[in-house]
């Protein structure tokens, strides 16, 4: 039986569209079975997942053909209640998937959402909580929680539902590899007991032990690969690597010169998340060199992005950080922005414009050495030009925010997680042009991740946070 | 015994209602003596019969004295039908504006505005701090009819209200980093805000809706508010007593 049956399914956002973001795509996905869907960033993946879940076009966007069924009911005949029990879906943000504010909360909210008896819900808390190991966390404040912790929530409301079908939008590519791991065990067991998973991912080799099956999509959703196996994953690996999806980082050529000076020395360096009375770092000293890359590395909640928020004085600590020698409490914050730049995690809190070009634009200080268009046809952004930013797919986004701050032409760069949601080709584009820029120009570059591999193949030096200190690798 | 006895316990929408009324009945009337009763009651209740934490209560009070002062000198100075005046102006014509018009109103008609406004906030300080707001909004869904959709809205939305908040934060860094100055109230960080949380709506929507949420009212309830007999009691009471004492306090 097919867990899931799509047919000759086209869809696009706009009626009056160009393209078909999902084109002419038929696939189906046996009950019972993991399936990992494989894609370059903004080919439509997730549109996909959402267009299986019923979700498009009910709330957006035009379907021109296709039947989807879910095991073996069409999906426009179903309710959403009926449909959940069927088949639910994990996102990738997990900040914007709990409608209350605690886990115990939400998965109530579930169950009342699917009708079951009151009396009842009260074991079934307890049973999918002890089971995914979150007894602890189930009156905890949800905006609290770890990115891992988040979707060990948001897996635990799905289970409590018992939907026969999960499909996870990318969901595990911002949390760290344990806790992904301890994830796709979950669902391993899940698997074990009659689930079908349909997995969208960028990082294949986590699955590798629980997927029957691989999917490679290209542009529009057009299915490249649809059967390659676990085990024979290998043979296949020349042809992900060559459409950009998958592979090992080239890395780059040859390391920085090294014995540079400081860019960044922290000292004794001490914080609390907010209204927290534990320290999350307490005594911590690092050096950051000048024109090499630096990676952090380290769990998810671990207090890497508030690093950097108190080295750009947005949060209060104690210590000393130095900029280039100079102690960051005597500099003011405008020259320090001057000096320090940062790209977020989420890209869409960063952009200050309305379009792709004049996103640049806002950054170029010296207009006469640089101009918007010919950067965005060096970034490849050249066709978004008259976009608004917001209409980015996320990969997009990502790079757009990595390019606006470069061009900025600040000394040292932050970025969080710059990545995080891309595939193989574009992390090694945005990776390829800061190294660059750290090769002529000279610039600093410390980029927190959860991606070990790219840290070896990338960074000239690898921080790893444990304990409340920085450990050098 | 005493102790069971607790504000929270009442129906939200009930105390809702019952307090809704008696700020109209307050409204029909300048007894300043019933005006400080209410006030008086109010904080006494919040201090012997809820969990309402003293350090909260003083933070609410203290804007709200200030308020009524503020209300009080604004009748003392420029109440209408001030009388007395007449006589004696001659005589306090080189004292300042503000003495001759402190001097010439009424009195009266400042304290009994100044306290109606305490009583109310007396009012509005018991609802607010013995109410909790996912019960209310669950007893607007089962005594008032409210449809789950709009219910569910309201506390999703706050419960975003936290990531809004470091959001805020985000947005104002990420202006500044480009040189850009946003002041308090920006309108550019505020648009970004909308296109966030326009998005960020559209997402939770969708995750509930996958979550098997419809909106609907064909869905169970963990707990469902009911309205008991110390609800009608409490009810009664309160309207009961000012309705009392308008009458025999007059």
């Amino acid at each position: 039986m097919n867990a899931l049956s799509v047919s000759n399914l086209s869809f696009r956002y706009y009626k009056n569209g160009k393209r078909n973001i999902v084109d002419n795509l038929s696939l189906s996905v046996e009950a019972g079975s993991v399936t990992v869907i494989l894609g370059k960033s903004g080919c439509g993946k997730s549109t996909f997942a959402a267009l299986a879940a019923g979700l498009y076009p009910e709330n957006g966007g035009f379907l021109s053909s296709g039947e989807i069924e879910i095991f073996g009911n069409s999906i426009k005949s179903m309710s959403h209640k009926d449909r959940a029990k069927y088949l639910s879906i994990m996102f990738q943000n997990p900040d914007l998937q709990f409608c209350m504010d605690t886990l115990r909360k939400e998965i109530i909210f579930c169950l009342e959402n699917i009708a079951v008896p009151p009396d009842k819900m009260d074991d079934i808390i307890i049973k999918v909580s002890s089971h995914l190991g979150m007894s602890k966390l189930l009156d905890r404040k949800l905006s609290s929680l770890s990115g891992g912790e988040k979707q060990k929530a948001s897996l635990c409301c799905l289970t409590a539902i018992n939907s026969k079908c999960i499909i996870l939008d990318e969901a595990l590519a911002n949390i760290d590899n344990d806790s992904a791991k301890k994830i796709i065990t979950i669902l391993a067991e899940y698997k074990n007991s009659g689930g079908t998973v349909i997995a969208v991912e960028h990082r294949p080799e986590l699955w590798r032990d629980i997927a029957d099956r691989y999917v490679v999509m290209g542009e529009g959703c057009k299915i490249l690969e649809e059967n390659i196996s676990s085990s024979d994953f290998e043979n296949f690996r020349d042809i992900l690597a060559a459409n950009g999806i998958y592979g090992t980082y080239t890395g780059k050529n040859t390391s920085h010169c090294e014995n540079s000076e400081n860019a960044i020395s922290i000292q004794n360096f001490s914080f609390k998340y907010d209204n927290e009375n534990k320290y999350l770092l307490k005594n911590a000293c690092a050096d950051f060199k000048k024109s090499r890359i630096t990676a952090i590395l380290g769990k998810s909640g671990i207090g890497k992005t508030t690093t950097f928020l108190c080295i750009l004085k947005q949060h209060k600590f104690d210590g000393t950080i130095e900029i280039f020698g100079e102690n960051i409490d005597d500099i003011r914050e405008n020259d320090l922005f001057k000096d320090v730049g940062i790209v977020f995690q989420n890209p869409e809190n960063q952009f200050v414009t309305q379009k792709v070009e004049d996103e640049i634009k806002a950054s170029i200080k010296n207009p006469e050495f640089l101009s918007a268009t010919k950067l965005l046809e060096e970034y490849n952004l050249k066709q978004f030009a008259q976009y608004s930013p917001y209409m980015l797919s996320q990969g997009q986004q990502r790079r757009l925010a990595v390019f606006s701050m470069i061009a900025g032409n600040q000394k040292i760069l932050l970025l969080d997680e710059p990545t995080y949601g891309q595939d193989l080709q574009s992390t090694e584009n945005i990776m390829r042009l800061l190294n660059n820029k750290v090769e002529q120009d000279g610039l600093t570059v410390i980029f927190i991740t959860h991606d070990e591999e790219l840290a070896d193949k990338w960074a000239d030096d690898i921080f790893k946070i444990e304990d409340g200190k920085f450990i050098k690798c | 015994m005493l102790k069971n006895i607790k504000a929270e316990k009442l129906n939200p929408s009930v105390k809702a209602i019952t307090i809704l009324i008696a700020a109209i009945l307050i409204a029909l009337q300048y007894i300043t003596l019933l005006n400080i009763i209410i006030f008086v009651s109010s904080i006494m209740i919040l201090l012997l019969f809820s969990d309402a934490k003293l350090k909260q209560l003083i933070s609410i009070l203290i804007p709200a004295l200030m308020a009524a002062f503020g209300i009080f000198l604004m009748g003392l100075y420029y109440a209408k039908n001030n009388t007395g005046i007449t006589t004696s102006l001659s005589n306090f014509a080189n004292e300042p504006y503000a003495v001759r018009a402190a001097l010439s109103t009424n009195f009266n008609s400042a304290v009994a505005l100044a306290t109606r406004l305490l009583a109310y906030s007396g009012l509005g300080i018991f609802f607010a701090l013995t109410t909790d707001g996912e019960e209310f909004v669950a007893s607007l869904i089962h005594q008032c009819g409210m449809s789950p959709k709009f219910a569910y809205g309201i506390i999703a939305a706050v419960n975003m209200l936290p990531q809004m908040v470091s959001e805020n934060k985000t947005v104002k860094l990420a202006y500044k980093i480009r040189g850009i100055k946003v002041s308090f109230f920006s309108s550019r960080v505020l648009f970004t805000m909308l296109v966030n949380s326009i998005r960020a709506s559209e997402s939770l929507a969708l995750a509930m809706e996958s979550k098997g949420f419809t909106g609907n009212k064909d869905r169970t309830y963990y707990s469902i508010t009911k309205i008991h007999w110390y609800d009608i009691l409490f009810s009664c009471a309160l309207l009961g007593g000012i309705i009392l004492g308008m009458i025999f306090l007059q």
